[in-house]
């Protein structure tokens, strides 16, 4: 069958990512799986053997099983970030990956949109396995599997998004480390991955729900641990999502097309 | 007798077969990181046609690239039209570029994937099948004289090396029209020479080739014409005989090779530029 003109461009993008990633499949896997599994085995167990349970929105509910719930999301967020920011950094001003491939029929717009899929895409696999640990350890219900799923692409997504908007605005590789400190990493320690946010001062807990993270943790621990669902969250989700998706293409294409 | 349907044939018009590449009153302005404005190509015009290698010959900074950017539809024109093969690249980018093959002035090799894996890999953006792409690949790459090379790393590979394959990379699709920006910048005489009889072939077979260069010994052995582009302006076009003969006529140019040695020597067209702009082109041409 015979794709329309521009989804076949984004699929040979993606295809000749999925085909980078096949051929150096072990060092993917190890890099790609490894850093939620530390995490998860030295939280969940190490300080979830401290904690035994907490209380949560009336609920009682394991450390373990809230930290698991917790990585799902630090996964997508370091995963799509970082495989868009850096990643997409040496493939378009060292590579010139994308360059070459949009003098092809392929157009920029779709080698942009192959990359950002390629990005969720990754990431959204490896909060999968983290999700599907979550359930062999008894702390999701299988169902999680299939819930997560959508959920952790179009956070993925979002998070590429931020990535891509990052390295197009960056000058030199080294630059990227300003958001990864400065945006990154306080939405890893301060949205709810390790303990629930009302545990901040009121101020602060206003601040994380504005960060994209906050929401999907949200979302997430609603689908996995049955946690009360909270509208708010969807709104906030879905204009992040939109605003980063359409910012980090927007951003890239004014660095490459004058 | 009626003469509408007497048999007498009727003399038809031969068909139109639009040139190569047609590149009418193209000009591009953009803002530089200053915030500046710069007009970097300003209402040029061109053809290239099946068949023959058109030249760009101008200085570093002269619009070459820009045009070159243009052409392959990956800037928007600010004003004028670009067509290749008569499809106007910015109303039908995909089938227009289908038609196209381009050597960048960098090196855009993809260096995720092994030298014969990259060619095939490349081809399917033309939507060749992986079976033809490596028919084509493996011809190519005898061609280019890489075919010991087919599985190695693409940082393994020399300079030279590197530049035949992208070119024979923008080749894998069989183009109509091959750019080529640049494409022996920094290659030593030996290599320069491969490419250049690599490129007459193509141009021998039919191909149209948009040449960017600032080398004046390759517009002259490569060129059927030659554009004198400066500041973003082509201020002459035609074969670089009669660029040569209309402005510096048959008189030899005198030249001071060193300080009190004076030689006469044929006029060429590093000597229309500098009659045409009031600067010479990069010296390193004169060297190869």
């Amino acid at each position: 069958m015979r794709l329309p003109d521009s989804l076949w461009g984004v699929r040979c993008v993606w295809l000749r990512y999925f085909d980078v990633f096949r051929k150096s499949l072990r060092y993917y896997l190890v890099t790609t799986f490894s850093e939620p599994i530390l995490y998860l085995l030295a939280f969940g167990f190490g300080v979830g053997a401290l904690v035994g349970t907490l209380k949560v929105d009336g609920m009682e509910v394991s450390y373990r099983s809230f930290v698991v719930a917790g990585i799902v999301g630090q996964t997508v967020l370091f995963q799509g970030f970082f495989e868009a920011s850096f990643g997409s950094f040496v493939r378009m001003y060292y590579q010139k990956v994308f360059s070459s491939m949009a003098v092809t029929p392929i157009t920029l717009s779709e080698v942009l949109w192959g990359e950002l899929l390629w990005d969720a895409t990754k990431a959204s696999a490896a909060a999968e396995v983290v999700t599907l640990i979550g359930v062999a350890l008894g702390d999701f219900p299988p169902l999680a599997l299939l819930s997560v799923l959508p959920l952790a692409f179009l956070s993925s997504l979002l998070f590429a998004g931020l990535g891509l908007t990052v390295s197009a605005r960056s000058k030199s590789i080294d630059e990227i480390s300003y958001p990864q400190y400065l945006i990154v990493f306080p939405m890893f320690l301060f949205c709810g991955v390790f303990y629930p946010i009302e545990s901040l001062p009121a101020a602060l807990q206003w601040v994380a729900w504005a960060l994209p993270l906050t929401s999907v943790l949200s979302l997430v621990r609603t689908l996995t641990l049955g946690f009360p669902f909270q509208p708010w969250a969807v709104p906030i989700f879905v204009a992040w999502l939109f605003l980063l998706t359409v910012f980090g293409r927007r951003s890239m294409f004014a660095r490459l097309v004058k | 007798m009626d003469i509408l349907n007497a048999d007498i044939p009727i003399p038809r018009p031969e068909p139109m077969v639009p040139a190569a590449l047609r590149v009418e009153r193209l000009s591009k302005r953009y803002r530089l990181d200053s915030g500046e404005m710069l007009d970097a190509v300003s209402a040029i015009s061109f053809e290239v046609n099946a068949g023959e290698c058109f030249g760009l010959l101008g200085p570093n900074g002269a619009g070459k690239s820009t045009t070159i950017n243009c052409v392959t539809g990956f800037y928007p024109a600010s004003s004028g039209s670009v067509t290749i093969c008569g499809l106007d690249v910015y109303a039908e980018p995909k089938r227009a570029r289908q038609l196209l093959g381009v050597c960048a002035q960098d090196d855009t090799l993809d260096s995720d994937f092994r030298v014969f894996d990259q060619l095939v890999r490349y081809a399917t953006y033309f939507r060749i099948s992986t079976e033809e792409g490596r028919l084509r690949a493996h011809a190519l790459l005898e061609r280019f004289g890489l075919k010991e090379k087919a599985n190695e790393q693409v940082e393994s590979l020399s300079g030279g090396m590197k530049r035949r394959l992208q070119v024979a990379r923008a080749l894998i699709s069989h183009p109509r029209l091959l750019v080529l920006d640049e494409p022996t910048t920094g290659l030593d005489p030996g290599v320069r020479r491969v490419l250049w009889e690599i490129l007459m072939h193509e141009r021998s077979a039919g191909t149209a080739i948009l040449l960017c260069t600032h080398y004046m010994e390759e517009a002259e052995r490569l060129c059927d014409r030659v554009g004198i582009i400066d500041s973003g302006r082509i201020l002459d076009i035609d074969s670089p005989r009669a660029l040569i003969h209309r402005h510096m006529g048959e008189d030899q140019v005198q030249e001071e090779v060193r300080p009190g040695v004076v030689w006469k020597r044929p006029p060429n067209l590093e000597d229309v530029y500098l009659k045409l702009t009031g600067t010479r082109l990069d010296l390193e041409a004169g060297e190869s």
